[in-house]
């Protein structure tokens, strides 16, 4: 995309340099998530209010986009570097925001994509993984119909996931998406029952199966045929479909993971007061993400730790209750799931409905009298090298061959679904066609460098209160206002998009190792930046006297070949004067500044990539006057950022005075701790300062 | 490195009145890394340039290069300069003879080139050696005196040194000739300061026309 | 005359100085020396004095020569090369001019034209040696002179400098080149300048301590902050601030400077600096000089 005029008088840019990045080590954001999202990308334009842009980066590898930026466990956010710093970054709550913001946009865009392959493709199961390889096989202009047995699409999503922690809206958008590129959506339609996959291997050229894990285990104890026994796959289905399901005064749901939590936290939201949860694992043992364990404890469901399910206690047809033995350890040495139990320390946890959440399994029956094997456990039989199942052209993914996980994860597999699909297709070598370059990943901050490196807190994510959230199904998750939203997005330290040398232009001058505040170059017969320092401040690639150091997430040339473009026409009967106005997108505000037409602000993460030449390049291409805001040493991004704009800036006056320019017209501001102010101010003195002085 | 300034701009608009289509041609070795002729300083000259000539009424075209060396034939060789007026010539006064040499048109300096120097401090840079063809380097301790001292003295100090250790010409260079005593001291080498060092021989330094250097053995 | 052969008698050797003009007019500078003369033994002539254009030093010095006037020719490396400084000395030579001061010389930064190429071919310890060479009869590149050079050569030094071996150590180069006598930067601290005689004992020339007319408290402090090597102590300055007469007591302090030091030295050497005529009055004040009985008015018309 590069760069591009974003509305009239309002210039920013982000490249993307996708290709570049694709060549680099990924920051460890980008490297935890299993798509490879640009992050650091997509942050940078919701940084600089480039909603739009962010979605089509972010939408460019993740179909279930929305559905992640409610949903996702976010393993950019453990990776983050910040977290050596203050706190990681709210990369997916950042992801909302933009997503959410870009919603006309995206709407707007859809359009189904032509045909262009003669080969068509069925799809079994609509979840994050089948989703996923239809989207990207209707890109690559295969047909493709997709089966779903529920009423809607999106597997899981749709059906399990209970809407207070994904809303529908956002999901739809999601299938919106897919579905509008032309893909043929059988709802109802379940194969086995409906159809056979016989029938689908006739009609089609390939057939994927990405049933996913429908089935809720079920526990071999005592009791657990009592009507007030529910399992969580159902229970959740009810709920997903609004059926409300009957539950008691007393709920104890057994298990310690995700799926669990959702189970207990809708029976909260069902009316029940008293919801509890028992699990095998300790508070730290428990597979549950911690800040979803937390949101529970807030909805005061308790949880009882180390406790194992013996028997479930019914009387007259009623449940009263779960018999209970204490754990001793869950696992073995090896780290293997392996309970051991102290027999003689029992309790009682009384309840009178019960809902076990211990796991999932597929529901491969309709594969019997197919050419796809199961394995002697019951598995799906597939090979890892080309995702196909023991029947040539039909392959499989997501978690019904990689078990539970997460939906980015079946995202992801669904992406290499589609590739092995379209290798097939076409009679490439699959294997050879899916493996993977592994990507270098950056390392974490050196300590001496995160000394250097200035704190900034994060800004908080809302919930609703615990009481008001459980009263109803609604999103308990409150978006970033946009002004919390492009603070946020400015805590971004950039990883990985920093300097790069063009090593045919670079002299070897040593320049960018005496400029960097964070000693990120290393200089031998060549500069080299080292990723895991570069702060992406841009100091050195404005110093350079080769013009040889680029960065990876923008193009420090970028101002000075869109200068024209920036200040637009210039008409020689202008009554007010024409000026350049720069400053970072952390003193950026909100969009729509209010300033006068005559001014044509230019914003950039900061201002230290400001050049010489940018400078000049404003008066040479028409502009009256310029100015710069300038954040002070102490309350900038980077480091030596001021001292060094405010130099540049002296000397680019004396140029203009050498030539009998003004050195007046050109100036700057300090930001202060109200730069909106000052930004007004500013415009309004340069510009009465320059009037006076006359066009230039 | 050879260490070069750029010249007044109004020394180089007058150099370039005449002219109404130019390409800047800057060098990215010597006058890159002294901040006066690389690819980033063409840019900025040729932008106040055209601004001046804008501001003037008198528009120029100009169009910017940089090559590797301009001292080296086969980096001149792929530049074009067809359609152009005259060459205003970044490098340092070799880039522009060889500019000169290689091209039927005007050749101009953008440049006044001064000498053979390091970086005192980023942005400082000090002349070091005079290139005199004579070297005597081993003599006075690694301190030149014939480029370090104002008066290419070969004996020891004048009287005019400052007690800070400055030059009398005030140029606020360090007296060589301090230095060299206290280098020597340091080395346990004085004794090499009180012998007589004869005349030079000013004949190998560049009084006696252009110098040449030919190895027979790699010539091809 | 020779200043050696009056050093070798056992005088104590006086000289003085004086700067040729900006111009061709010869006279006033003539009158001058000629109330300095009688004074002193010899009286040196400046080659172009910080680095200033002025007449030449040795056209002055055959002026001098021509008034009976004794003249110390200055030479400096500044301004010629080694072709030129040979000849010059020749020509001093022909011209009768006895004693030679030879120095490096201020820089051309310095003076009135500071856009001029300096030339320094040669440094003083060189330019020593080529002049000591010439008086074996042959020039420095081993062609024979006809007639013969016999020149007194002098040279300078700093007593006073931080660090102070490098001038000493040059000072050895010097003498050992066939510097026959040294005059020395302006000093005016006795106790200094012994602390110098004690460091070059081991030199054996003949010292000519310097000695500056102060003409005011602003000129000491001036000196002490702009010309390197000397350095007027802070009595003295007040001393000046205080004066009634500033003449008057310019003359007691160099006279009492003399009387301090001329025990540890050979000779002393006056930059009177345009008060040519008070130099008597100071010599008087050292009791090396015994000024005339004073003539009536009438009779000087």
């Amino acid at each position: 995309m590069g760069t591009e005029k974003r509305e009239a008088h309002h210039y920013t840019t982000y490249a993307y340099n996708a290709e570049i990045k694709e060549k680099r080590p990924y920051p460890p954001c980008r490297a935890a998530c299993p798509v490879n999202t640009d992050v650091q990308g997509y942050v940078g334009l919701i940084a600089q209010g480039r909603y739009e842009d962010a979605f089509e980066l972010i939408h460019a590898v993740n179909p279930i986009a929305s559905t992640c930026s409610l949903i996702c466990h976010h393993p950019c956010e453990q990776e983050c570097r910040r977290n050596d710093v203050d706190e990681p970054l709210a990369i997916r709550h950042l992801k909302r925001f933009a997503l959410e913001q870009a919603t006309e946009y995206r709407r707007k865009k859809r359009k189904p994509i032509p045909q262009t392959k003669e080969e068509s493709i069925a799809i079994i199961g609509s979840g994050p993984a089948g989703l996923t390889a239809a989207n990207d096989l209707a890109e690559l202009g295969y047909k493709v119909t997709v089966f779903e047995r529920h009423p809607t699409l999106g597997g899981m999503l749709s059906s399990a996931i209970p809407p207070y922690r994904l809303s529908r809206e956002a999901l739809q958008e999601d299938i919106d998406d897919v579905l509008a590129k032309g893909i043929e959506a059988r709802t109802n339609c379940q194969i086995g029952k409906d159809l056979t996959l016989n029938d689908l291997t006739e009609e089609y050229d390939a057939v994927l199966i990405a049933v996913g894990l429908s089935l809720s285990r079920s526990l071999p104890i005592p009791g657990v045929d009592a009507p007030d026994v529910l399992l969580a796959i159902p229970f959740l289905n009810d709920v997903a479909y609004g059926k409300q399901p009957k539950v008691g005064e007393k709920v104890l749901v057994i298990g310690g993971g995700n799926v669990a939590i959702d189970v207990a936290r809708s029976a909260r939201r069902l009316g029940c007061e008293h919801v509890e949860m028992v699990c095998l694992e300790s508070a730290e043992e428990m597979p549950a993400w911690s800040w979803e364990v937390e949101e529970a404890a807030e909805e005061a469901i308790e949880v009882h730790h180390r406790w194992g399910p013996q028997a479930i206690r019914v009387n007259d047809g009623k449940v009263e209750g779960l018999e209970v033995v204490k754990v001793k350890s869950v696992f073995d040495e090896d780290g293997r799931f392996s309970p051991v139990f102290y027999d003689d320390q029992t309790s009682f946890i009384p309840a009178d409905t019960i809902i076990i959440t211990i796991g999932q399994m597929s529901d491969l029956s309709f594969l019997e009298g197919t050419p796809v094997e199961v394995d002697e456990r019951g598995r799906l039989i597939w090979d890892r090298d080309t995702q196909m199942s023991s029947a040539d052209g039909i392959f499989t993914t997501g978690e019904v061959i990689t078990g539970p996980g997460s939906a980015i994860a079946a995202a992801a597999n669904g992406h290499r679904a589609a590739k092995a699909i379209d290798l097939y297709l076409r009679g490439e070598d699959i294997k050879l066609g899916l493996v993977a370059e592994e990507k270098e990943t950056i390392l974490a901050f050196p300590e001496e460098l995160v000394q250097k490196l200035s704190k900034q807190s994060r800004e908080k994510i809302v919930h609703l209160a615990p009481k008001i959230r459980t009263s109803n199904f609604d999103l308990f998750e409150v978006g970033y206002e946009e002004q919390a939203a492009l603070m946020e997005a400015r805590r971004c330290r950039t990883c990985g998009g920093g300097a790069i040398v063009n090593a045919a232009q670079c002299a070897a001058c040593l320049t960018c190792l005496r400029i960097c505040p964070y000693d990120a170059p290393l200089v031998t017969s060549k500069a080299q930046m080292i990723p895991e320092i570069c702060q992406v401040c841009g100091l050195c690639a404005a110093e350079c006297p080769g013009l040889a150091i680029n960065m990876v997430s923008y193009d420090a040339g970028e101002f000075r070949e869109h200068m024209s473009d920036i200040i637009g026409d210039v008409d020689p009967e202008r009554d007010a004067p024409i000026l350049v106005a720069f400053r970072c997108n952390h003193n950026a505000g909100v969009n729509g500044d209010q300033l006068p037409d005559n001014v044509r602000p230019v914003h950039m993460h900061c201002v230290s990539r400001l050049d010489v030449l940018d400078l000049l390049k404003a008066f040479e291409c028409g502009a009256d006057g310029a100015y710069v805001m300038i954040c002070d040493e102490e309350n900038g991004k980077y480091k030596n950022v001021p001292s060094r704009v405010k130099k540049r800036i002296e000397y680019v006056r004396q140029l203009i005075s050498n030539i009998g320019l003004e050195s007046e017209r050109l100036s700057y501001f300090e930001a202060g701790t109200h730069p909106d102010e000052v930004w007004r101010q500013a415009a309004r003195k340069m510009t009465e300062k320059v009037k006076a002085l006359g066009k230039d | 490195m050879i260490v070069a300034d750029q010249k007044p701009i109004n020394e180089i608009l007058g150099m370039l009145e005449r002219y109404d289509k130019v390409l800047f041609v800057g060098c990215q070795t010597c006058v890159a890394v002294c901040m006066a002729g690389g690819e980033k300083e063409t840019g900025v000259l040729a932008s106040l340039v055209r601004l001046a000539r804008q501001k003037a009424g008198q528009p120029i075209e100009i169009d910017e290069a940089a090559i590797q060396r301009q001292c080296e034939e086969e980096f001149i060789e792929p530049l074009e300069a067809d359609g152009y007026q005259a060459i205003l010539s970044l490098g340092c006064g070799v880039g522009v003879n060889k500019l000169a040499d290689h091209f039927g048109i005007p050749v101009l300096p953008g440049l006044n080139t001064g000498f053979m120097g390091h970086i005192e401090e980023h942005g400082v840079w000090a002349e070091t050696c005079a290139g005199c063809g004579d070297c005597v380097l081993h003599r006075t301790g690694g301190i030149c005196p014939v480029v370090r001292c104002a008066k290419s003295l070969m004996n020891g100090p004048c009287g005019g040194y400052t007690d800070d250790g400055l030059c009398e010409s005030g140029t606020g260079a360090p007296c060589a000739w301090i230095a060299i005593y206290k280098r020597l001291k340091e080395l346990g080498l004085l004794e090499s300061m009180t012998e007589t060092s004869p005349p030079k021989d000013w004949s190998k330094d560049r009084f006696s026309g252009p110098r040449t250097r030919v190895r027979e053995d790699v010539r091809l | 005359m020779k200043l050696t052969e009056l050093i070798d008698s056992g005088k104590f050797v006086v000289t003085g100085e004086v700067g040729p003009p900006k111009g061709t007019d010869l006279s006033d500078l003539v009158k001058e020396a000629k109330t300095l003369m009688p004074a002193v033994d010899a009286i040196n002539v400046t080659d172009m004095q910080s680095a200033t254009m002025y007449l030449g030093s040795l056209a002055t010095c055959h002026i001098f020569k021509e008034n009976d006037l004794e003249p110390v020719y200055q030479l400096t490396c500044r301004d010629r090369n080694r072709i030129a400084l040979q000849s010059d000395l020749l020509s001093a030579v022909t011209l009768g001019i006895e004693n030679v001061l030879i120095l490096t010389g201020d820089h051309p930064l310095m003076g009135d034209h500071p856009q001029a190429k300096p030339v320094y071919d040669v440094d003083s310890v060189q330019l020593l040696e080529i002049a000591s060479h010439l008086g074996e009869g042959e020039d420095m590149v081993g062609n024979e002179l006809n007639g013969k050079l016999d020149l007194c050569l002098g040279a300078v030094v700093r007593p006073i400098a931080e660090p102070l071996e490098p001038q000493i150590i040059k000072l050895e180069k010097k003498v050992k080149a066939g510097a026959r006598f040294i005059q020395t930067q302006g000093v005016f601290d006795a106790s200094h300048f012994e602390k110098f005689m004690n460091a070059i004992q081991h030199i054996d020339v003949p010292i000519l301590v310097g000695i500056i007319l102060l003409k005011s408290d602003r000129m000491a402090r001036f000196m002490n902050k702009n010309v390197a090597g000397v350095e007027v102590p802070e009595p003295l300055v007040e001393e000046m601030a205080n004066a009634k007469s500033k003449a008057k007591t310019s003359v007691q302090i160099a006279g009492r400077l003399i009387n301090e030091m001329k025990d540890m030295c050979q000779g002393v050497h006056i930059m009177s600096l345009g008060w040519e005529k008070r130099v008597p009055e100071v010599l008087a004040a050292a009791g090396l000089y015994e000024l005339p009985k004073k003539k009536k008015k009438k009779k000087v018309e």
